[in-house]
C-alpha cells in the first residue's frame, strides 16, 4: 500500500533562519501519529509543508502525490476558520466546505456534530473555545480522505470535551487513514497513538512505536517526551 | 479505561478482556463487540486492539471466526488454565515483593493469613 506520507530531505528557511532542515519522514496508512514538541520547535510548519501552504525544498508526497494540488485534496487540515467572519452561521460554513471539498460528507459532518453536541443553527462568533475546537474537528473529519492533519487540538479545552473529541478520532478516523495530532502536552493522547515522531533541534528528533517506547524504556510517553530534553538521558 | 502509561497498551487491553472473561462478564463462546466498538469502549487505537486481539487469538483464548468476528473460546478447561495463570502472577508479585521484606515462606503464609481475618473482620 502507497505510504500516506513521505517528507525527503525537506529544508524550510524563513528569511536567514533555518525553521526546519533534513526532515525526513514515512508514515503508513492507518496510523495514528503524536507529532510532539515545545512550542515554536516546528509542529505547524511541518503540516503547513504537508498541506502545501509552505513551501520548502525537498520532496514530499501525500499518499504517493508531489503536486500542490493533488496533495490538498489527500489532506483534511484542521483549519481555525480564521478566513470567517464572526457574523456567519455555521450552516453557512458547512454550505463551503461541501462547495470546496468533493470528499467532504455531509452525513459524516451530521454524525460528528449530534455527538460532539455542536448546535449548527448558532453564529460562529456564539462559540465557546471548546465548542469552535470541536467544530474543527467536526469539519475536519467529515472530509474523507487518506491524511488527516490536527494541530493541537486540545489547547485551552475542558477535559469532558477532550475526551468527546478523542472519542470521536477513534469513531471516525477512516481505517486506512493516518492521522497526525500535534500537542506540546501529551498524557491524554498518549493511549490512542500508534506512533510519536518528536520535532526537537529543527528536525525530526525521533520517531518511535509509542507501545515500542513502554516496553523497551519502561516509561511513560511523556516520561521519554520529558527525558529527550534532559541531556545526558537520552534512551538510544 | 484508565491506562497507565508505563504499560504497553494492547498488554493492558488484553488483561482487562481476560479479566471479563474470568469473572464471567464475557462467557464462553460469546461473541466479542467489533475491533472499533472495542476502541470506543476502552478509549483506545483500533490497531492497538487488535494487537491484543491477535496475542488472545495466539494464547487461543479468543477464537477468530472468519467474517463473523471474535468469540470467546468454548473450551473452559483452556479459561481454567488462564485463571491458573493470571492468579500466579498476581501471587508471584506480592510472594517476590514480601520476601524482599526479608520474610520467610512461613512468615509469608502467617502475614496473608492474618491478613484475609482482619479483611474479613472489617467487612
Amino acid at each position: 500500500m502507497t505510504d500516506s506520507l513521505t517528507m525527503q530531505g525537506v529544508i524550510y528557511k524563513r528569511g536567514m533562519k533555518t525553521i526546519l532542515h533534513d526532515v525526513d519522514l514515512t508514515l503508513t496508512p492507518g496510523k495514528i501519529v503524536g507529532l510532539l514538541g515545545e512550542n515554536g520547535a516546528g509542529k505547524t510548519t511541518l503540516m503547513r509543508l504537508i498541506t502545501g501552504s509552505a513551501k520548502g525544498k525537498g520532496t514530499t508526497m501525500v499518499n504517493g502525490a508531489a503536486s500542490e494540488a493533488e496533495r490538498k485534496q489527500y489532506v483534511s487540515f484542521s483549519e481555525q476558520l480564521r478566513g470567517f467572519s464572526g457574523n456567519v452561521k455555521l450552516s453557512r460554513i458547512l454550505d463551503f466546505y461541501e462547495t470546496v471539498y468533493s470528499d467532504f460528507e455531509a452525513d459524516r459532518f451530521t454524525e460528528l456534530a449530534d455527538f460532539l453536541q455542536i448546535d449548527t443553527s448558532l453564529k460562529l462568533a456564539a462559540l465557546s473555545k471548546g465548542m469552535k475546537e470541536k467544530l474543527v474537528i467536526a469539519l475536519t473529519l467529515a472530509r474523507r480522505t487518506s491524511l488527516y492533519l490536527l494541530d493541537e487540538p486540545f489547547s485551552g479545552i475542558d477535559s469532558m470535551s477532550r475526551k468527546k473529541i478523542i472519542n470521536s478520532i477513534i469513531q471516525w478516523k477512516p481505517e486506512n487513514a493516518t492521522m497526525v495530532i500535534s500537542d506540546h502536552y501529551v498524557s491524554e493522547i498518549a493511549p490512542i497513538l500508534d506512533e510519536i515522531v518528536v520535532v526537537k533541534d529543527q528536525t525530526i528528533y525521533t520517531h518511535r512505536k509509542a507501545d515500542e517506547v513502554r516496553e523497551k524504556f519502561n516509561i511513560g510517553i511523556e516520561a521519554y517526551y520529558e527525558s529527550l530534553y534532559e541531556r545526558g538521558n537520552d534512551y538510544d | 479505561m484508565n491506562f497507565d502509561d508505563k504499560i504497553p497498551i494492547y498488554y493492558q487491553i488484553e488483561n482487562y478482556i481476560y479479566h471479563e472473561i474470568i469473572t464471567g462478564a464475557l462467557k464462553p463462546g460469546e461473541k466479542l463487540p467489533s475491533v472499533r466498538q472495542l476502541a470506543v469502549d476502552v478509549t483506545a487505537n483500533v490497531n492497538t486492539v487488535q494487537r491484543a486481539l491477535s496475542e488472545m487469538i495466539t494464547a487461543e483464548i479468543i477464537e477468530s471466526k472468519r467474517g463473523r468476528g471474535n468469540f470467546v473460546t468454548m473450551e473452559t478447561a483452556k479459561i481454567d488454565q488462564l485463571k491458573v495463570k493470571l492468579v500466579t502472577a498476581q501471587l508471584e508479585r506480592v510472594y517476590d515483593q514480601l520476601h524482599a521484606l526479608n520474610l520467610s515462606d512461613d512468615e509469608i503464609v502467617t502475614s496473608l493469613q492474618q491478613y484475609i481475618q482482619q479483611r474479613g473482620q472489617a467487612k
